[in-house]
């Protein structure tokens, strides 16, 4: 991991050097333990900040919105399949973007460590597969393997899908992995159970919108949860009101979610807000075979027409 | 809609049905199987905002 | 209490079930009075939003024509 972060700092300060481009989106060490921060990079100088570790969970591509200066962007698998999304859907162009890509091992969760210990989070080392946290002076070596997020151990593309340059060999996919074991364990629910569920899981929503600002796919100009006339949802705690939000950010997620697990990360009251998202991303890829930003090549199935559709459910 | 349902609303609160301008027949048709298809589920209680209630 | 009568929003898209509807109309033919139409210009102007705030404004059901 610590070579992937000399060659991240190498190739920054080597572009920045010969001004191929006016920024580089990257990590840096953040003010808390396991917080790395997004940093902007604009002068070869300032390139000692950018880091690389198990903390570097948020999605960059959630930067890159409509920017018009050349970038350099640091991506792991997730990221570069939601610099693709953007670049299909007009946000960004290819030309653009310098994407320096990071074959990923998955990030930490901060929140299972966190439950580990007693007390605030010191200091956090890592070696290989070895956590090494410090919490109120004592020492504790924990599995990066078993720390990590859900979203990454049931990740399936973790090497970069589109990138100019990579900082590491690609890393070995994981194979075997039921992604969807727990939507479908939802699925076999009735109704009723269902409702309940979600009723349980969202009880803690406090409508920060975490979820939405750290998600790269929700860049709408005027959020439909801000528009005032006519105005679909109630800004009220009311837990319909909830659900709603919930629902329709899930929506407009359909077929671009990648699965980054950023609003999950984001969540600081720890809602699963992945439940929504991967019912989606299953129908997607059962119905029309699809996985978000995968290709350049091919058009979303949602804003294409086929004639052999899924319609069953049109009377 | 499968999200709909997945996330705990009845299937058949949401209705799809695709009717030509000349069908008037099929749309008569359709509105009563609609019409009883929802007088056999009942009333929507669950998603929906309940009136706020003044102390 | 009398039997249940549901309130049914119905999306009708402008060119063909709102012209079928007219069609029943014209024709004089008999369906049940639940449905409360709401005329778009096209199934395309669907949008989760409406059926989602229609079922939360009490609606019991959403029915959506093209």
């Amino acid at each position: 991991m610590s070579g992937y972060q000399d060659k991240i700092k190498e190739t920054a300060k080597r572009l920045l050097k010969e001004g191929s481009v006016e920024m580089v989106i990257g990590f840096r060490k953040g003010t808390l333990p396991m917080m790395n921060e997004p940093c902007f990079i604009r002068r070869p100088e300032d390139v000692h900040q950018l880091v690389w570790d198990s903390n570097c969970g948020i999605n960059l591509a959630n930067y890159l919105t409509d920017r018009k200066e050349k970038i350099a962007i640091v991506a792991k698998g997730c990221d570069s399949r939601n610099i693709v999304t953007h670049i299909i859907e007009n946000k960004i162009k290819r030309e653009k973007l310098h994407i320096i890509g990071v074959p990923c091992q998955g990030m930490v969760d901060k929140r299972k460590v966190a439950a580990l210990c007693a007390g605030d989070i010191e200091n956090v080392t890592e070696d290989g597969d070895v956590l090494t946290v410090t919490c109120q002076g004592a020492e504790k070596k924990l599995s990066r393997k078993e720390m990590l997020q859900e979203n990454c151990t049931l990740c399936i593309h973790r090497n970069p899908v589109l990138f100019d340059e990579l900082v590491g060999e690609p890393v070995a996919e994981q194979t075997g992995i039921d992604r969807f074991a727990e939507v479908r364990r939802i699925e076999a629910m009735e109704s009723q159970e269902k409702w309940q569920y979600f009723e349980d899981l969202l009880a803690p929503c406090v409508r920060c919108y975490a979820c939405r600002n750290a998600c790269p796919l929700c860049y709408c100009p005027t959020c439909f949860v801000d528009e005032s006339k006519p105005q679909w949802v109630g800004k009220s705690q009311n837990p319909i009101d909830i659900r709603t939000f919930h629902f329709l950010r899930a929506y407009h997620c359909a077929g671009r979610c990648t699965d980054c697990g950023a609003c999950e990360r984001a969540c600081p009251m720890g809602i699963k807000v992945r439940q929504f998202t991967s019912k989606l991303n299953k129908d997607v890829l059962e119905m029309f075979g699809w996985e978000a930003g995968m290709t350049l090549e091919q058009r979303p199935p949602l804003d294409t027409y086929k004639p052999n559709d899924p319609n069953d459910f049109i009377k | 809609m499968n999200l709909m349902e997945h996330m705990g609303i009845e299937p058949g609160r949401l209705q799809f049905s695709w009717i030509s301008s000349a069908e008037s027949t099929k749309f008569v048709e359709v509105v009563k199987d609609v019409t009883s298809s929802v007088k056999a589920l009942g009333p929507n209680t669950t998603y929906k905002k309940q009136a706020v209630k003044v102390a | 209490m009398a039997e249940f009568e549901p309130k049914i929003v119905s999306f009708l898209c402008n060119w063909c079930s709102y012209g079928a509807a007219d069609l029943a109309g014209v024709g004089r033919m008999e369906y049940p009075p639940n449905i409360r139409v709401i005329r778009i210009p096209c199934t395309g102007r669907m949008s989760p939003k409406f059926f989602l705030s229609a079922l939360a404004e009490g609606a019991d059901a959403v029915w959506v024509s093209g």
